[in-house]
């Protein structure tokens, strides 16, 4: 992910900088963005940011995070991913079933269905991709810039928010579509 | 005036230091065994160091200056979210607390943005009750320049302001810190740090002096070994009592107020030299008149 900070000051641009690389990476989707561009102007107290989502990992299926271990065992080899896979056999088969050790799963199921699980979709980082960026976005504006607004863009992958502790004027609304046209225009 | 240092050491006769303590006239502040190693806060006359320091490379053990012990500073942040907390402030207050002082922590209800930021009557008020104060703001010039009229000038105990900008034109501010995503480690940090409570240090010796001009009816140490005399500290009970430059916190029951006003410091009781108020924020509040005032204790 690449990052761009402007308008404030040499040290402040520095800092947010970091600031955004750590914080998207603490809510896990700094590799699904490709570019976070930032404007801060403190004087009046306005913040902008725009991110442009690029390649999101694909939906991880069970095959992916476990292994056969014999007739009617399945071994989970990513423990991440253990609570949101039982909870959602159980769901799906009930007691045939069971959790045989912390990371062994043991399954009552003919030979086809077992097949067919593993196809099945376990987590899809789609699913609560914008609400993670959200988040990111809410640890880096300044705590004091609460009134926001977000501007829709016609690209569906540029998430885009404004903010500021005053009412936002126009001018500000135009600066963050200029900034949605350098984003979209990042290569 | 006392010296306050730390000793660390192992324990074997570490009890002969606190004997040549407690004889030459000081006091132990704090003490901690922990299996064979002590730490311990030793507070005596300033012209008995060399016995202390003999007595300490004596038992193989080390001494340390603390040029903030007996100061309880307040560290303030704008606000306990994500945004302020934990770092950079509990860096700031951990190099506090290694050069000796006791450090608690605040974030403002309404301390945020520029603007909207506001400290209320009852906030200033506890920031008050300790020696100092320290402020941990963000990265951006103009906050904290609005920041600190708003907030700190009006404060009538002496304070700090550890912001992001190198080089600000206000009065005890330390730059280079700012909004910061992981501990200060790296070496360039950590000796930001050290300048920072090297600042602190001038911040609260220009109170020391002011309290040497005109001296306390007795000191706080003093008066800390007289009330636990009568109220000895509770086992596990974490520093009951907090030495402040000019008085004390001491941390008892509502029904013991009665009795810490009894107690006999020289040839007064504790009442007529000390101002006794409750604490807004833990415990009771000794602030000590000055000699002039009360006239001598003994």
């Amino acid at each position: 992910m690449e990052v761009k900070v402007e308008g404030g000051e040499e040290f402040a641009n520095k800092s947010y900088e970091k600031i955004c690389q750590d914080t998207f990476r603490d809510v896990g989707v700094r590799s699904s963005l490709d570019y976070a561009y930032m404007y801060c102007n403190p004087k009046e107290y306005v913040f902008i940011i725009a991110v442009k989502i690029g390649r999101v990992p694909s939906p991880v299926k069970i095959g992916d995070v476990t292994l056969r271990a014999g007739k009617d065992e399945l071994k989970i080899t990513e423990e991440r991913h253990a609570p949101r896979l039982l909870a959602m056999l159980w769901d799906k088969y009930g007691e045939r079933v069971q959790q045989r050790a912390r990371l062994v799963v043991g399954l009552e199921l003919e030979e086809e269905e077992v097949e067919r699980l593993k196809d099945l979709i376990v987590y899809d980082p789609r699913e609560d991709l914008v609400l993670r960026i959200l988040d990111g976005i809410d640890r880096i504006l300044p705590e004091g810039a609460r009134v926001r607004t977000s501007i829709p863009s016609t690209a569906a992958n540029i998430i885009t928010i404004i903010a500021s502790e005053n009412p936002i004027g126009v001018e500000w609304e135009k600066k963050a579509e200029k900034m949605i046209g350098e984003v979209k225009g990042h290569v | 005036m006392y010296k306050i240092m730390m000793f660390t050491g192992g324990v074997y006769r570490f009890n002969e230091l606190k004997e040549l303590v407690e004889d030459i006239g000081g006091f132990v502040l704090q003490e901690m065994v922990m299996q064979t190693e002590t730490m311990m806060h030793l507070a005596f006359p300033e012209e008995e160091e060399r016995k202390i320091r003999a007595k300490a490379t004596d038992l193989g053990g080390k001494l340390k200056e603390l040029p903030l012990a007996g100061a309880e500073v307040m560290v303030v942040v704008p606000s306990l979210g994500k945004h302020h907390a934990v770092y950079p402030m509990c860096d700031i207050a951990e190099f506090l607390r290694r050069t000796g002082a006791i450090t608690n922590m605040m974030g403002l209800a309404r301390g945020v943005g520029k603007r909207i930021a506001q400290m209320t009557t009852q906030e200033k008020a506890i920031i008050e009750e300790c020696d100092a104060a320290v402020f941990v703001f963000g990265d951006f010039k103009e906050c904290i320049e609005e920041k600190a009229v708003k907030l700190c000038e009006m404060m009538e105990v002496p304070y700090m302001i550890v912001g992001g900008p190198p080089d600000l034109d206000l009065e005890h501010y330390v730059g280079g810190v700012g909004r910061k995503t992981d501990r200060m480690k790296r070496k360039a940090e950590i000796d930001k740090l050290e300048e920072m409570t090297t600042e602190f240090e001038q911040v609260l010796d220009d109170k020391r002096k002011e309290i040497e001009e005109d001296p306390l009816a007795a000191s706080p140490l003093f008066i800390k070994e007289m009330i636990e005399m009568v109220l000895p500290p509770k086992a596990g009970e974490e520093l009951p009592i907090v030495i402040h430059l000019d008085g004390l916190r001491v941390k008892i029951e509502e029904e013991d107020e009665e009795r810490i006003k009894d107690i006999e410091i020289g040839e007064r009781k504790l009442s007529e030299i000390c101002e006794i108020k409750k604490s807004l924020y833990e415990g009771y509040l000794l602030k000590i008149l000055t000699e002039a005032e009360t006239g001598s204790v003994f």
